[in-house]
């Protein structure tokens, strides 16, 4: 497998929009042409090698074959991975807004947290994250009917406001907790937040949440207690202010928190 | 300049199809000029596109574009040197318009409905789009003066509010929009067909289209009513359409024009009890209007794929957002009006979309003369304008048809007679629909034609009619009609090669009509109290003033003198 490496030294500028940083794109380039590849720096035109420092496996190859390990403090680097459709891409150190929004196949890990918008509209791969999430993760953008429509994305740690808010398929899976009205609107998704939920799922129609312990809304229904994967949990259905047939499960024993 | 060896397209003038030299001095079409020559050997040549109904400006279109910012992400166009940045597809920036209907080789686009209090806002807009000329028709339909007026049947006090309020908007024209029922909404309910009354008022739908009628012929206005049925929308409303119609058989055209306008026919051709048995009945329409000549109409054809609905049926509008389960806005317009904005997407394995597509075509190829069709998607409601070579492709070509019925829910074949047409349009027709009739049908005299006088508005294809068969080669036909190798407007090269090189500030067209002076008082006296009573602002906020239009071009027209005409 090709490996490209892109490395951040200490970066104090407006962020970056990076979304040619992907298999998609930088497989099939040398070394020398990735380092041409043009990013947007506010209303900036410049060149990868501007702000980055480039080296790897210096031939092209099939995107699939093809690995991107981006280093550095990135959480001004906006759009890594963006619509990627195989691949991996490694992020060693935090990603800016809108990593792996769009993707469409293979992997993104990001071995430290991820700003907003994490995976936003994703169609299908994987995202994983070591730390934190920040709000939006597998969201629609501002007026979308969609968000995430597939593909898998995993939260080791905590989770912001309005993950998966417009979900229409996929998983995602927190570790830690979630923030305000995660799964709000979910269109027919799965969310697993192993923590804390408050107010999930949220105008929600179809798809499924099950969350450690949550504060529920007054618009679900309680249906009683299911066992699942041999936990006992408390199943409600709702919103029933949207008529909605989504299921939430909580755990049994730490309602109300 | 001259545009030398294009095989020119001017039905107006006589001319179908005729190699040619065009000649432009000073904005205008000449006899003879000299100057920079324009190479269109071989190719289309016509005159600028008009649009006699879109929606392009004012508040109901930023409404859109605030609750669609999904919508703005579509069709994001960087600055160049010449153009500023454009967004969105349905509700797009000012900019993207003007640049978009250029492309296209449209040189004149009208927006379609702007109530007087909201007119300010519109002509904003329109100042921001370029390249084009543009007006903007005036609403009056569910108005409280004008209400009154038509239960008082005092003609010369509505003549003189009608008059005002295309002053007070710098109006182009008399837009009706469900009559009566932007008021009945008010009261959480609708007018139902045109003998039922609208609700505190006393008046039906049938008494204030008649009376805006024969008050639109007395002032000599440039363009006739231009009406937004009752019931529009919904199953079975073409029955509504015909008995509109025939309310206005009898009133006498002041101008070489219609008594009626229709906008968007097709929503307005609908058969069935309901959205299971819904069915096309264009072809009952078509019959009507064959066999009628005081009535035109615009297609309202669909797109599949995403639109944004914008009107001043609020009513539809509160009903789509239900049946669409959709964000919605809806709008009281003080005393004038209501609105609504929700968006859309009609969808090809849709059976009532199916058949709503076919109703649009049929129309189009069922009038026999296509004098009395313009062409449109009464943009954004049935889908964006960028569409129209699309449409102009389906519309030449039987075989695209059938292409695109394969795609389609199967309803298409039984619920509307599309399958069985074989007529396809030709280049004279095509020029009718989108230049000719629509100028003729808004009363803009210089344009829509290229004889000597003319505006000149011309569009020059990359399409070679001596040498293409659009019934066969109709992806040549909407690849060549999407982006014009040179649009000229008022003499100025704004597209060279389907790329904008040139915006310059188009002018905005508004009619001042005169009236006798006692009739404008008696009615000024009425609507002082009005403003001092209900309205939220001044009356002397209220009127759209002169810098709010920094490139009019007024038309004059008005009570005629006193002596008898002949
Ligand atoms: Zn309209």
């Amino acid at each position: 497998m090709r490996t490209i490496t892109i490395k951040l030294p200490e970066y104090r500028g407006v962020p970056v929009e990076a979304e040619r940083i992907s298999p998609d794109v930088l497989a099939g380039l040398s070394i020398r042409e990735i380092s041409e590849v043009e990013v947007w720096q506010g209303n900036r035109r410049l060149k990868l090698s501007d702000i980055f420092l480039i080296s790897g496996d210096p031939d092209p190859d099939r995107p699939e074959n093809t690995r991107i390990v981006v280093e550095g403090d990135l959480s001004k680097i906006k759009r890594l991975g963006e619509g990627m459709s195989t691949g991996v891409v490694e992020i060693i150190g935090n990603a800016g807004m809108h990593a792996g929004n769009s993707m469409r196949g293979g992997v993104l890990q990001i071995k430290g947290n991820a700003d907003d918008w994490l995976g936003r509209e994703m169609r299908g791969g994987r995202i994983v994250v070591e730390g934190d999430a920040g709000n939006y993760a597998g969201a629609g953008y501002r007026g979308e009917r969609c968000g995430m429509r597939g593909g898998e994305i995993i939260i080791k740690g905590n989770a912001g406001a309005f993950l998966g808010e417009h979900l229409c398929g996929g998983t995602i899976e927190v570790v830690g907790d979630a923030g305000d009205f995660p799964g709000c609107a979910n269109q027919g998704g799965v969310i697993r937040i192993h923590g804390h939920a408050h107010l999930p799922g949220a105008e929600m129609v179809k798809g499924s949440i099950t969350a450690g312990s949550a504060r529920v809304l007054p618009s679900f229904a309680y249906e009683g207690t299911v066992e699942l994967g041999g936990l006992t949990y408390k199943k409600y259905v709702g919103d029933l202010v949207e008529n909605g047939k989504g299921e939430l499960y909580v755990a049994s024993d730490q309602i109300g928190k | 300049m001259i545009i030398k060896g294009g095989i020119v397209y001017d039905p107006a003038n006589g001319i179908f199809g005729e190699e040619m030299d065009i000649c432009i001095e000073n904005g205008r079409i000449v006899e003879d000029a000299g100057g920079e020559v324009i190479d269109a050997s071989g190719l289309l040549v016509m005159p600028g596109g008009v649009d006699a109904h879109s929606h392009i400006a004012g508040p109901k279109m930023n409404t859109g574009r605030i609750m669609r910012p999904d919508d703005s992400r579509i069709g994001t166009e960087p600055r160049t040197r010449v153009c500023r940045p454009s967004t969105g597809y349905t509700v797009p920036n000012c900019y993207a318009i003007g640049y978009r209907y250029a492309r296209l080789g449209y040189t004149t686009a009208f927006e379609a409905a702007t109530p007087i209090i909201e007119a300010r806002h519109t002509h904003e807009e329109l100042e921001e789009i370029p390249i084009i000329d543009k007006g903007a028709l005036t609403l009056f339909g569910s108005n409280w003066t004008v209400m009154e007026c038509v239960r008082d049947n005092d003609l010369g006090k509505l003549a003189a509010y009608v008059a005002w309020g295309l002053r007070a908007a710098r109006g182009y024209g008399i837009k009706i929009v469900n009559p009566g029922g932007g008021e009945a909404w008010g009261f959480g309910s609708n007018v139902k067909g045109v003998h039922d009354p609208v609700p505190h008022f006393d008046v039906t739908p049938a008494q204030i289209i008649r009376a805006l009628a024969e008050v639109n012929e007395r002032l000599r206005l440039p363009h006739s009513i231009h009406l937004h049925f009752n019931n529009l929308g919904r199953p079975g409303n073409y029955t509504t359409a015909i008995e509109t119609l025939e309310l206005l058989k009898d009133i006498k055209p002041s101008r070489m024009r219609q008594v009626v306008h229709v906008a968007h026919m097709q929503f307005s051709a609908y058969g069935g009890t309901g959205w299971k048995d819904f069915e096309s009945k264009a072809s009952a329409i078509a019959d009507y209007f064959n066999q009628t000549n005081h009535a035109t109409m615009d297609l309202g054809q669909i797109i599949f794929g995403p639109a944004t609905t914008m009107t001043a049926d609020a009513p539809l509008e509160y009903a789509n957002a239900r049946i669409g389960h959709q964000k919605w806005s809806n709008h009281d317009i003080e005393l004038e009006e209501s609105s609504g904005v929700v968006p859309w997407v009609y969808m090809r394995k849709m059976p009532v979309n199916a058949v709503q597509w076919a109703i649009g075509l049929e129309l189009a190829l069922l009038t026999n003369d296509p004098w009395k069709v313009v062409m449109t998607t009464d943009h954004p409601n049935g889908g964006p304008f960028v569409n129209y070579p699309e449409i102009i492709a389906l519309l030449m070509s039987r075989e695209k048809r059938e292409e695109e019925m394969k795609t389609l829910h199967e309803v298409v074949r039984s619920r509307s007679t599309l399958p069985s047409i074989e007529r396809e349009l030709d280049w004279s027709e095509i020029v009718i629909m989108t230049r000719a009739a629509p100028a003729r049908i808004l009363g803009l005299e210089d344009k829509g034609h290229l004889g000597t006088g003319a505006d000149a508005d011309v569009s020059i294809y990359n399409i070679k009619p001596d040498e293409i068969d659009p019934s066969k080669d109709h992806a040549k036909v909407k690849v060549g009609m999407s982006r014009a190798k040179y649009t000229i407007k008022g003499g100025a090269v704004v597209v060279r090669d389907g790329e904008i090189v040139a915006a310059p500030q188009g002018r905005t067209y508004w009619v001042d009509a005169a009236v006798p002076e006692s009739d404008m008082d008696r009615m000024l006296l009425d609507l002082k109290e009005k403003f001092e009573r209900y309205y939220s602002i001044r009356m002397s906020n209220y009127m759209v003033q002169d810098a709010y239009i920094s490139n009019p071009f007024v038309v004059r027209a008005g009570v005629q003198p006193l002596r008898e005409v002949i």
